[in-house]
């Protein structure tokens, strides 16, 4: 089973974010693997160790290869890096054209990527890559059974009410939820090997691309400003003694807030 | 010159999504300083009713009316839209932030070789019809304000209680009911099953108040706290990261970071420290309320009322209270 895998290094949760100027963020530098694109990672390894194949981890990135090396120390076979200087500026149609670009001449069975990445939270490439190599796609999967003989995947997908199952001919593009599975953590053994581990470097235009049809003048969508989150008002403690403190809360809920 | 403000109007059961009505009403305030029409769109069979219901919200209703859309495919859902929005051209298309939306948007984006903001908070239109969309990034660390190039239609996906329903009765939208030429075999995903989530409640994403209990409840069966508060308020319950992993919760009701963003109109955490994971999934709740009984607990910084106490003294008498003063109101 061939099996790619979306990857993307990400400020870690606690790394400080703030706004520099109307076009500018102060990021802490304190990168992480994706949370749940170390899911799709697990998801792919676990198909890898059912039916044999080969893992791939595929990122877009000009700086940074964190999340490759991630992915190599828990078990994938190779390491991808699509780096451009004029990829710069992309937006995430972007971002999925030039991942597109470089797997649409792959045999592969399955995609994988996280549902979303825990910077800009956007959730866009992976069913933009899958609608650009022409497969479908589902976002969001908690739960998956790859039957490799009849070349189908049963899916399990959250929805608002419930969840929903569905049986999905490969190839195909999941996008991976917390549930489906716990990511490995790797072995120190293989950490320490997945730091020297060979990474393969690939450009735009070894990926038939121009740089006019990627980076910022390539994007429908601009960031105009950055703004810092809208302040709260200070929390308001009630400072009775119980229950009067529950009777004054109910009282500012429905007069102050007009809530309940 | 494209025209039309549209929204892609969810249903279940036969009745429309409050999503919905929420962004057709942000539709109607925009066309006002527009000048355009405000087009819904819907896709399905047996949607009398639902279609009938939007009537006051728009000035076009475009009913794509087929067997193939009920469950929600995309595939089925892109066959059915694309050609639509080929020959009407709206300038602009909203839908909610939800699993639909969110499993759509993007991949309809890309075929049309559109522009779409994901995940808004926020919407704002000049009067030449251009876009700017509202949206935490960062998991709401910082806010950017996101425009589109000049491709139409502009698209986003809108979180719940972000605008106000408002209905306009004196408006009566003209029903345009679509027969699409579908070829099923070009469906390749089936849904094939369907796991009712227990119980009643709203997804936390889409109910107007939600409580939630962290740690500091202690034991799985002291939701039951939480859940007869809920009741009286008819509010959903959610929950932190810690529980779930612990097994207590399911992972469908966790808040925050790896779970899920609210904007609920009141939420009230009681017994939940306030850890980065958490908070960064109600940054845009309106109003906060907060019981624990660590003076220094974090969520008190993001909370707008605070009560330093016992959960297990307070959830209870406030449902009590709460049944009496609600009681009174009826």
């Amino acid at each position: 089973m061939e099996i790619y895998v979306l990857v993307k290094q990400v400020p870690d949760p606690e790394a400080i974010v703030k706004v520099k100027s109307d076009s500018e963020l102060e990021i802490e530098n304190k990168y992480f693997t994706n949370f749940f694109d170390e899911i799709a990672v697990e998801a792919g390894l676990k198909l890898k160790e059912k039916f044999g194949g080969k893992v791939t981890v595929l990122t877009l990135d000009h700086r940074r290869v964190d999340a490759l090396r991630r992915g190599i120390s828990m078990g994938a076979d190779e390491a991808v890096q699509i780096t451009d200087p004029a990829l710069e500026g992309s937006d995430p149609f972007a971002v999925a054209r030039t991942l597109s670009a470089y797997l649409q001449n792959k045999p592969f069975d399955l995609i994988f990527t996280g549902r979303q990445a825990m910077d800009d939270d956007a959730g866009i490439v992976g069913p933009a890559v899958a609608e650009c190599l022409g497969i479908p796609h589902i976002h969001s999967i908690i739960g998956l059974e790859v039957d490799a003989q009849k070349k189908e995947a049963r899916v399990v997908r959250e929805v608002e009410n419930g969840k929903e199952v569905l049986i999905c001919p490969l190839p195909a593009l999941f996008t991976c939820q917390k549930g489906l599975h716990s990511p490995r953590i790797p072995l120190v053994m293989n950490v320490m090997k997945a730091m020297k581990a060979q990474i393969k470097k690939v450009d735009l235009a070894s990926l038939g691309l121009s740089p006019t049809e990627v980076g910022a003048q390539a994007s429908t969508i601009k960031i105009q400003k950055y703004l810092p989150p809208p302040k709260r008002p200070p929390v308001k403690i009630i400072k009775e003694d119980f229950p009067e403190n529950v009777k004054t809360l109910i009282k500012l809920l429905r007069e102050e807030a007009k809530v309940i | 010159m494209p025209n039309g403000i549209w929204v892609l109007v969810e249903h279940q059961d036969g009745k429309v999504k409050k999503i919905s009505l929420e962004l057709l009403s942000a539709g109607i305030e925009f066309s006002k300083k527009t000048g355009q029409e405000v087009g819904a769109v819907l896709l399905g069979s047996g949607l009398e009713e639902a279609v009938n219901s939007l009537t006051p919200y728009a000035d076009k209703i475009y009913w794509i009316n087929d067997t193939l859309f009920i469950p929600y495919t995309s595939e089925a859902y892109l066959a059915g839209i694309v050609p639509l929005v080929k020959e009407h051209q709206p300038s602009i298309l909203l839908g909610g932030a939800t699993s639909t939306g969110k499993d759509l948007f993007p991949r309809l984006a890309m075929h049309l070789q559109t522009g779409y903001v994901p995940d808004c908070t926020g919407l704002s239109i000049e009067e030449n019809g251009k876009l700017t969309a509202l949206r935490p990034l960062f998991g709401g660390k910082v806010f950017a304000e996101v425009g589109f190039s000049e491709v139409r239609p502009q698209m986003a996906t809108v979180r719940n209680n972000v605008f106000l329903i408002k209905e306009h009765p004196d408006r009566s939208a003209q029903i345009i009911s679509i027969t699409p030429s579908m070829d099923s075999s070009l469906l390749k995903k089936k849904v094939v099953g369907f796991e009712k989530a227990e119980g009643t409640k709203l997804d936390i994403t889409e109910a107007d108040i939600v409580v939630a209990a962290g740690r500091g409840i202690k034991a799985p069966e002291h939701f039951k706290l939480i859940e007869d508060l809920a009741d009286v308020l008819n509010a959903s319950v959610g929950t932190t990261r810690a529980t779930v992993d612990e097994g207590w919760r399911d992972l469908k009701d966790q808040i925050g970071k790896s779970g899920k963003n609210i904007s609920a109109k009141l939420y009230m955490a009681f017994g939940i420290s306030g850890a980065i994971h958490h908070v960064l999934g109600i940054g845009t709740c309106k109003t906060v309320v907060a019981v624990d009984t660590d003076p220094n607990a974090l969520i008190f910084n993001y909370a707008d009322y605070g009560i330093v106490g016992d959960l297990f003294q307070i959830v209870p008498a406030l449902t009590e209270e709460l049944k009496k003063v609600l009681a009174a109101d009826r």
